[in-house]
């Protein structure tokens, strides 16, 4: 059985090594500048995620906020109770985190508001604004930062941040919203659902870490 | 690099993330390797997209060929996919290594 | 269009702002009224329209497939809500984001979409077999969890390379540019999207994590896994063979799945996990079907609705009747079932082994009409073989007690109401030869139990990693199909 399928999946990668290999040369790319410029962005992919093909992005996000759902549900019964030895910390993480954490906030949502005009967008900005609060959770402990971010709050904000995003997807894919200043608020709406995700992830990590 | 180097690497790591996931035990082993291959299968889609010589597809900067946008936009979609299938996946290693002390394939198998 | 999408964002809204709100059943009730309000909005169907517009835009349509699917999705959920609503947790905001997760992928007609529904449709179904927090629960979710990333890591593959080829991601557009299969990369492409589809079905070979995952699965959980979400695989399987010619493999799938479903079913004595080796054996049925295309594609249409409710009905009585007497094998479950539970097995054998009036006899009958000779003599050697596994539930068929009815007596109308509207409205149905074919199969059927029940053939046990080595061997072999054809 083991040969059987280290056979199949080597004739697996050959299989698609063929069919890859007929692609090329690789025409040219249809004209896509028009389209980009109808949504009112220069970044074509925008246009595309939060635009023609914001019905995938909602679908995406609620992915995403059903992992984090899974997260705490299997977790939730393995929270200790009792409290754990300290996460490693050295004053040179605090002194980073002091530094580092107002560039890394300026910088997400920079990325968050340009994401139409250039390379960037939600799902960056949210997993930056997520890797500062690892640094912070690193600086100051992950217990002690999950106590100050309250959770029923987190919780409201990421579901009422998916709900705005399906209300605004049925204003785009049937009332015709175009432009920089929806793209930027879906955008900042993205980066918030994903920020609160990736530290509920994190918290959750690191607070059922067991013994090291 | 040229699409068809990056194409052909992106099935390379398909087919060792599955051969990972295919003899490994441990199950943490199986994950890594279904991660590689997932991220194989995204690289693939980035090849697809790839022309000779493209600028990114942004207006604005300049003339000549540009990298088809719509597999970038599916690649955007399908890391975000697999990020999150990933944690859940961890989160139940997680579960199960603290109720049956194993990450062993063959001892989670067994009858309890 | 818009009533299709609008009673969709409505059902996620509503799905996921019950995170928030009290009582959890109430946003449920108030999604499964909207959803019903939108399906008689848009109910004769519609024709295609591109969600977004433009080249890049998501087609959708509403065809008689996405019509079965709705509500049979629908009604599904409402038995679920009549059966139970007091469940802590947030057990109903994720039914209902699954409810409407499936309404969209039944509407849609785009690769990538359907990528994107059916992952979000598995996630929230693996937190649903894991929902309880036993260990077993959860190892059969994390290998369901495993082999479906698998599944997906396929189906994004032949996606880049269908779109390499031809440029589009519209099935329609896919189909109006004719593609061949001789041509490598579509032919290979086609070969893992149907794989890719094919897993998350649970089809034999590719979907070995189905019985565990719907065997242990809390009891209304496997209720909807297997009534609706194991359809969303076959439905993709079925948009396929609209886009690109795959029928044949999925006609060589189809047999293999009804026969190898059947060989497992026939001597499992774990009443939820023979169920679930049942639903795969059902799923032949439906795969054949929708690979001869035509009129058999509109029978197995309606057979996979017929299929969702009385399979529904099936696991809801099957696990009432585990959680009750603290048993799961059949021979231990004897005359310990309360009169309601044991009417509803009775009515759902009697469906799935196509006798009339009911649900399955109907749809069967459809399916078989349109189809070549040599199809209808597999379809009559599955539902002999039907017969013969579900004969030994025919023990539990004494009651003892009662109990509440709950959700059982809605889709038991429901399987009812199905066939004999099915049986009025077919004209091929009330004739005397299909009822004796019919009733002839299952005589035949419970010949080979009494025959059979004393064997005791030691079949392979499935392991992870044999199911993991298996899918690879079905996805090459599923390519090799469609390339050599």
């Amino acid at each position: 059985m083991k040969w059987a399928s280290g056979m199949a999946i080597l004739a697996l990668v050959l299989l698609v090594a063929a069919g890859t290999w007929s692609l090329f040369p690789r025409p040219d790319v249809p004209p896509w500048e028009e389209e980009t410029a109808a949504w009112g962005a220069k970044n074509a992919v925008a246009a595309i995620v939060l635009g023609a093909r914001l019905w995938d992005t909602l679908f995406e996000v609620l992915v995403y906020a059903m992992a984090m759902v899974g997260v705490r549900l299997a977790l939730r019964p393995l929270r200790r109770t009792e409290p754990q030895a300290p996460l490693p910390e050295t004053p040179l993480l605090r002194r980073a985190a002091d530094v580092l954490l107002g560039p890394i906030v300026v910088f997400a949502i920079y990325l968050a508001a340009s994401g139409h005009l250039g390379p960037g967008g939600g799902f960056p900005a949210g997993a930056l604004l997520g890797s500062g609060l690892l640094l912070l959770a690193l600086a100051k402990g992950a217990d002690r930062l999950g106590g100050e971010l309250h959770e029923p709050i987190l919780e409201r904000g990421e579901y009422g941040a998916i709900v705005a995003l399906l209300a605004a997807g049925l204003g785009v894919l049937f009332l015709g919203w175009v432009g920089g200043g929806l793209f930027v608020g879906l955008n900042l709406l993205i980066a918030l659902e994903v920020a609160i995700g990736a530290w509920v992830v994190l918290h959750h990590f690191a607070s059922s870490r067991g013994e090291v | 690099m040229d699409g068809m180097a990056a194409s052909a690497l992106a099935i390379a790591l398909v087919g060792l993330g599955f051969w990972t996931l295919l003899r490994r035990r441990n199950v943490i082993w199986k994950l890594l390797g279904l991660n590689v291959a997932a991220g194989g299968a995204i690289l693939f889609l980035v090849a697809i997209a790839h022309r000779p010589q493209a600028r990114p597809p942004i207006l604005g900067l300049g003339p000549g060929q540009s990298a088809d946008p719509l597999p970038h936009a599916l690649v955007l979609t399908a890391i975000v996919i697999h990020f999150a299938t990933l944690a859940l996946s961890l989160v139940y290693v997680i579960f199960l290594t603290e109720r049956r002390h194993s990450q062993d394939v063959h001892k989670l198998e067994e009858e309890r | 269009m818009i009533y299709a999408v609008g009673g969709v964002v409505i059902y996620l809204v509503l799905g996921a702002g019950g995170f928030l709100v009290r009582p959890r059943w109430l946003p449920g009730t108030l999604a499964l009224l909207a959803g019903v309000a939108s399906l008689a909005l848009w109910a004769p169907g519609f024709s295609e329209g591109v969600l977004g517009g433009g080249r890049w835009g998501i087609s959708v349509a509403g065809d008689s497939l996405a019509l079965g699917m709705w509500a049979l999705a629908l009604v599904i959920h409402g038995a679920v809500l009549l059966h139970e609503r007091t469940r802590p947790g947030p057990f109903h905001p994720l039914l209902t984001l699954l409810v409407g997760t499936c309404l969209a992928a039944a509407l849609s007609r785009d690769l990538f979409n359907l990528y994107v529904t059916l992952e979000l449709a598995s996630l929230v179904s693996f937190l649903l077999v894991g929902y309880e927090g036993k260990p077993r629960a959860v190892w059969a979710s994390l290998q369901y969890l495993i082999l479906a990333t698998v599944g997906m890591t396929l189906y994004l593959l032949g996606v880049g390379l269908v779109y390499g080829k031809l440029g589009t991601l519209s099935l329609s557009a896919i189909a109006a540019l004719g593609p061949r299969l001789s041509d490598p990369a579509v032919g290979i492409g086609a070969g893992l999207l149907v794989a890719g589809a094919a897993i998350k079905s649970g089809v034999f070979l590719f979907g070995l994590w189905l019985p565990p995952a719907h065997g242990y699965a809390p009891t209304t959980v496997s209720v909807v896994l297997s009534a609706v979400v194991v359809k969303m695989g076959a439905v993709t399987l079925a948009r396929l063979t609209e886009a690109l010619p795959v029928g044949p493999a999925l006609v060589v799938l189809g047999i293999l799945t009804g026969f190898g479903g059947l060989l497992y079913a026939l001597w499992e004595r774990d009443l939820k996990v023979f169920l679930a080796f049942s639903t795969v054996s059902q799923l032949g049925y439906m795969l054949l079907g929708f690979g001869l295309g035509g009129g058999a594609a509109f029978g197995a249409m309606l057979y996979a609705v017929a299929h969702g409710l009385f399979k529904g009905l099936l696991f809801l009585a099957a696990g009432e009747a585990v959680e009750r007497v603290g048993r799961r094998e059949i021979a231990r479950l004897a005359g310990q079932l309360s009169v309601p539970v044991a009417l509803a097995l009775a009515v759902g054998t009697w469906a799935i082994v196509g006798l009339p009036p009911l649900a399955g006899f109907a749809a069967k009958g459809i399916l078989a009409q349109d189809a070549p000779n040599w199809a209808k003599a597999v379809l009559f050697s599955l539902e002999v073989g039907t017969a013969a596994s579900f004969a030994k539930l025919v023990p539990l068929f004494r009651p003892q007690g009662t109990s509440p009815i709950g959700g059982l007596g809605f889709l038991a109308a429901a399987v009812v109401a199905l066939g004999v509207g099915g049986l009025l409205v077919v004209p091929g149905l009330f004739s005397l030869w299909a009822w004796g074919e019919a009733f002839l199969a299952a005589g035949i059927g419970w010949g080979l139990y009494l025959g059979l029940r004393t064997l005791r053939p030691i079949l392979p046990r499935f392991t992870f990693d044999r199911a993991l080595g298996s899918l690879f061997v079905g996805a090459v072999v599923a390519t090799g199909i469609l390339l050599l054809w």
